[in-house]
């Protein structure tokens, strides 16, 4: 240990000896580690992006459901317990937000065009924080109140459908005994949303207007829970189950949305396996130099052997070293991505491609995220790493036999 | 007191297919406060012997005893221990330590054997200023003479007052003043401090600060006298 | 051998470690870019080939504007006469005639809002994929019979099987109310969610019947021979086309998937650009080295008269050299990789419900193909060269006396 301040201030010498050699490789090795936090942030501000936006639209980190609906999302399979039952049990249990909602197939019919959409009856209020719709960007007016009397519908629904603010539509449903239940609504507002398919897909009407129109009393078919993270939604999990018995399905976020789910442990795997493919191209680099500084210097190394320098420290020298390299080019690497990725934070318009992004599920402006815990992983992983390709070059180092190596010409 | 004693000891070299004797069974007991010159023609194998009683190299037979240990059977990391505690060395080339400066190099032992930053700090100074290197101590050794490099390595050598110095042509790069100043130097430490020397040369001018004169040719010794030093 | 040749050879092993730790480089980022290169170029064949033969065909007649508003009265007039007069024009059975609506489908105890095709059943089969898979029941038959085939999930939604009847609502061409009762005579399942649980299909004739349509529909659906013959049939087709019909090509019907494949691709093409780079430093490093350590060899030898520019030419010659040795061993091992994978195929985990999303299957057999091995390893071939570039300009500025001084 008291050897470590020589073994130190040498290896950071030797690394300026050739400070060409050594500008070529801190070169290389910032460059890698720009380039894995930059397409880190890059992939990672997209993968939030969608899971925030496949969220909010779901929406919920957690779910509660009639064990049919997921499979059969009919308004035969409602949640058992009333709008008063739900509130006893989850009012005061501490989410960041929860609501329970109203959710049905039905058929939009304008004078002119019919589609199916999505029927969702919400409480406006409730679910102002969570919703993929920002209530104060829609032309008109957003919902109100449970008992709103009007519709809102995606701008683009509206073009397909002929319609505008102010006009008429009617909605067309089942009730619980499979008779028709319809009704004419005004149009009071139109959203925009990230994406296109959810402007097509989706119509809000009051919780109360929809259970009045659906015969369903004071019942939903879903309700819908917010913590604060979404990568841990366990404990928000257990406080939902823990208040239903085996009646209701309790999901998680991953579990309705699999292919989001997947998403998320693909990505984390996917930029693990980025990680480890520029260290591996950079690892040839790596031991290369080390391989030429050792052998450069070999009779320095017997020199110190001589004098009395344990084999160890020649070991922990030639670590040093490569460690000090690593160290630099990743500070300077880290710096580089974080001059890069900051002006960007405030989006990256690519809508050039946005219908492509939305088959992948993504909006077609990118937010990069530098995500702390994602530098730190690709930092400790390219240290690690390259703390096992020097271990070779540095055992060699220590191996010479003080006599051969300072004869060595 | 034995300071250092060979056994008999023999090293071959395989040079192609032919065999050299770098030491042929030589036998050598060196007395605690001893100054022994080793001379030899070039290829003698003067080296070779002082490389064998600083544990450097295994001899293939015989017994290197040094400060009443045997040596021959030690493991790496004891000659390692031996070497830091016991010896100093000064070597026919290549002594320094190229990215370090002139005191660094000095300290250089120091710092491995643990000693203070303080008192390595003064010690350095002293003995740069005793070979005469006061104003280069921070010069790397690309930016010193031959002779000042050589004096830093004798500076090394000495500074924390090894009881063995084993010097292989010290005065090799050095005008006859400032090996006269370096061979007083020595003799003053073996005097003061009862230093044993052990120093491989060619210069006459070195023979005469010896107590003991060794001839060796073909790696044996040949002659072997004790003389009044100068 | 030429002595130059041969001497450049002869440098190149004289550090035989740091040699082949620089052919390292190369093979690794060489084998990962034919893998990955083959492997993503495969993908995008098989996400346009299986996106286009569910239902939009190469390219669709349609009227201007259906396109992007799927409104009712934006009709193909005489649909059938059309297509078939393009079969015949084009002597290709690929082509087939199609009406689409939007209607309310209720079984005894549900109802779910679908999309109702109408199509040829005996030319349908060579456009979409769909009629081939039927799990259950057959694909309709005559033209006018009030049959109905729907996917599998929407069966099971609606709690109905081959045999049963739906009753269909919806408009009429003219806006008028239009209902009618259709026997199910069959149930495909694509694995693809969206159509499984949102589509139908029924006979053109009866289509045209319940809705109202007298003769018209929507779409003529054409797949050329392959994805390559497209525009050529393209052109054939608009020229023959009345003003008030259009002819889209895939890219127009499905936007996305074009899109799709440029965003993957350009992410795709950054990695690989980085590989690139991360490689080229690499022989600058080694090339770097290996001129600088030469810098008294090269002194000597230019005392004696050679000139810089032939030292330089040497240092690449060397490059070239083990560039060479680095493309044929990674385009080697990459090809190699890829055709075991070719046979064995490839999946990890999470690519099925990926892979749904672009109407992939959960595992993928890359093809070997020359044009996808040989592009990664030339490219890695040509930055090798240009990384050599400045330690063999380097030389030029060598003073053959200061060089003799360095050791
Ligand atoms: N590593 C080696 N390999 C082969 N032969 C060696 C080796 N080291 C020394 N020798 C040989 O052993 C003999 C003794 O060498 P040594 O270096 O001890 O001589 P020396 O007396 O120090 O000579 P000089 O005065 O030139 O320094 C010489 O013949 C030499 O060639
Ligand atoms: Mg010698």
């Amino acid at each position: 240990m008291r050897m470590l301040p020589v073994l130190i201030r040498l290896a950071w010498r030797y690394l300026w000896r050739n400070h060409r050699r050594t500008i070529v490789m801190l070169s290389a090795i910032s460059i890698g580690a720009w380039a894995m936090i930059f397409m880190t942030a890059l992939t990672r501000g997209m993968v939030d992006q969608m899971i925030t936006d496949g969220i909010s639209v779901l929406p919920g980190h957690v779910q509660l459901h009639n064990p049919e609906y997921l499979d059969d999302p009919s308004i035969t399979n409602r949640v058992s317990l009333t709008e008063a039952e739900l509130e006893t049990r989850y009012a005061d249990a501490g989410f960041e937000a929860w609501a329970s909602r109203v959710r049905v197939p039905a058929v939009i019919t304008s004078e002119r065009e019919s589609r199916g959409v999505t029927l969702l009856g919400i409480d406006p209020i409730a679910e102002r924080d969570f919703s993929f719709v920002d209530y104060d960007k829609v032309d008109g007016r957003f919902l109100e109140s449970p008992d709103d009397s009007g519709v809102v519908i995606g701008a683009k629904l509206a073009d397909t459908l002929d319609t505008e603010v102010g006009k008429r539509i009617v909605l067309m449903s089942q009730d619980p005994d499979n008779e028709i239940a319809d009704r004419g609504f005004r149009v009071v507002g139109l959203f925009h949303a990230n994406m296109e398919t959810y402007e097509d897909t989706y119509a809000f009407i009051g919780k109360k207007t929809a259970q009045k129109m659906l015969r369903i009393g004071d019942t939903t078919t879903e309700v819908v829970f917010f913590g604060n993270d979404y990568r841990n939604v366990e404990p928000t999990y257990e406080k939902v189950a823990a208040a239903v018995d085996d009646s209701m399905r309790v999901s998680r976020w991953t579990e309705v949305d699999t292919y989001l789910g997947t998403m998320l442990s693909v990505m984390d795997g996917f930029m693990l396996i980025w990680v480890v493919v520029i260290f591996l191209a950079l690892s040839f680099g790596l031991v290369n130099t080390l391989v030429m500084a050792v052998f450069e210097r070999v009779r320095e190394i017997g020199l110190m052997l001589a004098l009395g320098m344990k084999p160890a420290s020649i070991l922990g020298q030639i670590i040093i070293e490569s460690m000090m390299l690593l160290a630099v080019g990743l500070l300077i690497g880290d710096a580089l991505a974080w001059l890069t990725v900051k002006p960007l934070e405030s989006g990256i318009d690519i809508s050039v491609v946005a219908k492509g992004m939305e088959m992948f599920g993504a909006s077609s402006v990118l937010y990069p995220k530098l995500h702390m815990d994602d530098v730190i992983l690709s930092n400790v992983v390219v240290l690690i790493l390259g703390f096992l390709a020097s271990l070779s070059p540095a055992w060699r180092a220590s191996r010479y036999e003080p006599v051969e190596a300072i004869t060595k010409v | 007191m034995t300071a250092v004693r060979c056994v008999d000891i023999c090293k071959t070299y395989r040079q192609g297919d032919q065999d050299i004797k770098a030491l042929d069974h030589l036998s050598i007991d060196i007395e605690k406060g001893d100054f022994v010159c080793l001379m030899s023609p070039s290829g003698g194998g003067k080296t070779t012997l002082l490389n064998a009683i600083g544990g450097l190299d295994i001899p293939d037979s015989g017994e290197v005893w040094v400060a009443e240990q045997r040596i021959d059977q030690m493991s790496k990391g004891q000659l390692a221990d031996l070497r830091l505690a016991n010896v100093g060395f000064v070597f026919q080339a290549y002594n320094l330590i190229p990215v370090l400066t002139a005191q660094e190099n000095v300290e250089f032992v120091m710092q491995v054997q643990g000693v203070p930053a303080k008192e390595r700090r003064s010690k350095s100074l002293a003995i740069l200023e005793e070979v005469g290197l006061r104003d280069l101590e921070d010069r790397r050794p690309a930016e010193m003479s031959g002779g000042q490099q050589q004096r830093v390595a004798v500076a090394r050598a000495i500074v924390s007052r090894p009881e063995l110095v084993l010097a292989d042509e010290p005065t090799a790069n050095l005008d006859s003043r400032t090996s006269d100043e370096l061979m007083e130097l020595f003799t003053e430490l073996n005097k003061n401090h009862s230093t044993t020397f052990v120093i491989a040369t060619h210069d006459q001018r070195v023979q005469r600060y010896a107590k003991r004169l060794v001839r060796m040719r073909d790696g044996r010794i040949v002659d072997d006298i004790e003389q009044d030093a100068a | 051998m030429n002595i130059v040749l041969r001497l450049a050879w002869r440098n190149l092993w004289r550090h035989a470690r740091r040699t082949w730790l620089t052919i390292g480089a190369m093979v690794f980022s060489n084998t990962l870019l034919v893998f990955m290169i083959s492997f993503q170029f495969s993908m995008y064949g098989l996400m346009i080939d299986n996106t286009l033969q569910v239902f939009s065909g190469h390219m669709q007649v349609q009227a201007p504007g259906y396109k992007d508003d799927q409104k009712m009265r934006q009709v193909v007039l005489d649909v059938q006469p059309l297509a078939e007069r393009l079969r015949g024009e084009l002597d290709s059975e690929t082509i087939a005639a199609r009406g689409w609506a939007f209607g309310l489908a209720s079984s005894e105890e549900r109802s779910y809002g679908i999309g109702i095709y109408g199509v040829e059943p005996e030319f349908e089969g060579n456009v979409s994929n769909i009629p081939g898979l039927i799990k259950d029941g057959q694909y309709l038959g005559k033209s006018d019979a009030m049959d109905i085939v729907i996917g599998g999930m929407l069966a099971r939604n609606l709690r109905v099987g081959v045999g049963d009847e739906l009753t269909l609502l919806g408009s009429g061409l003219d806006g008028s109310f239009a209902a009618a009762v259709v026997t199910i005579v069959g149930v495909f399942e694509s694995g693809v969610k969206e159509i499984d649980r949102n589509i139908a299909e029924m006979p053109l004739g009866a289509f045209q019947e319940v809705f109202y349509m007298e003769g018209a529909g929507h779409q003529v659906v054409v797949l050329a021979p392959t994805l390559n013959d497209a525009p050529l049939v393209e052109r054939r087709i608009a020229a023959t086309l009345p003003d008030n019909l259009v002819v889209h090509d895939w890219v127009a019907l499905q936007p996305g998937l074009k899109q799709a494949i440029q965003a993957d691709m350009s992410s795709a093409f950054f990695m690989y650009g980085i590989l690139v780079i991360l490689v080229a430093f690499s022989v600058l490093n080694t090339q770097l080295m290996s001129v600088l350590e030469r810098t008294h060899e090269f002194g000597v030898v230019m005392a004696l008269g050679m000139r810089p520019g032939r030292l330089g030419r040497l240092v690449m010659l060397e490059t070239t050299l083990m560039g060479l040795i680095g493309f044929l061993l990674g385009a080697a091992v990459g090809a190699l990789l890829t055709y075991w994978f070719s046979v064995n195929g490839l999946s990890y985990p999470g690519m099925e419900e990926m892979a749904a999303n672009f109407n992939l299957p959960g595992r993928v057999y890359p093809q070997v193909s020359l044009l996808k091995t040989l592009f990664g390893p030339a490219v890695v071939f040509l930055f090798t060269l240009l990384a050599a570039v400045y330690p063999a300009l380097r030389l030029r500025r060598l003073h053959p006396v200061e060089a003799m001084r360095t050791i």
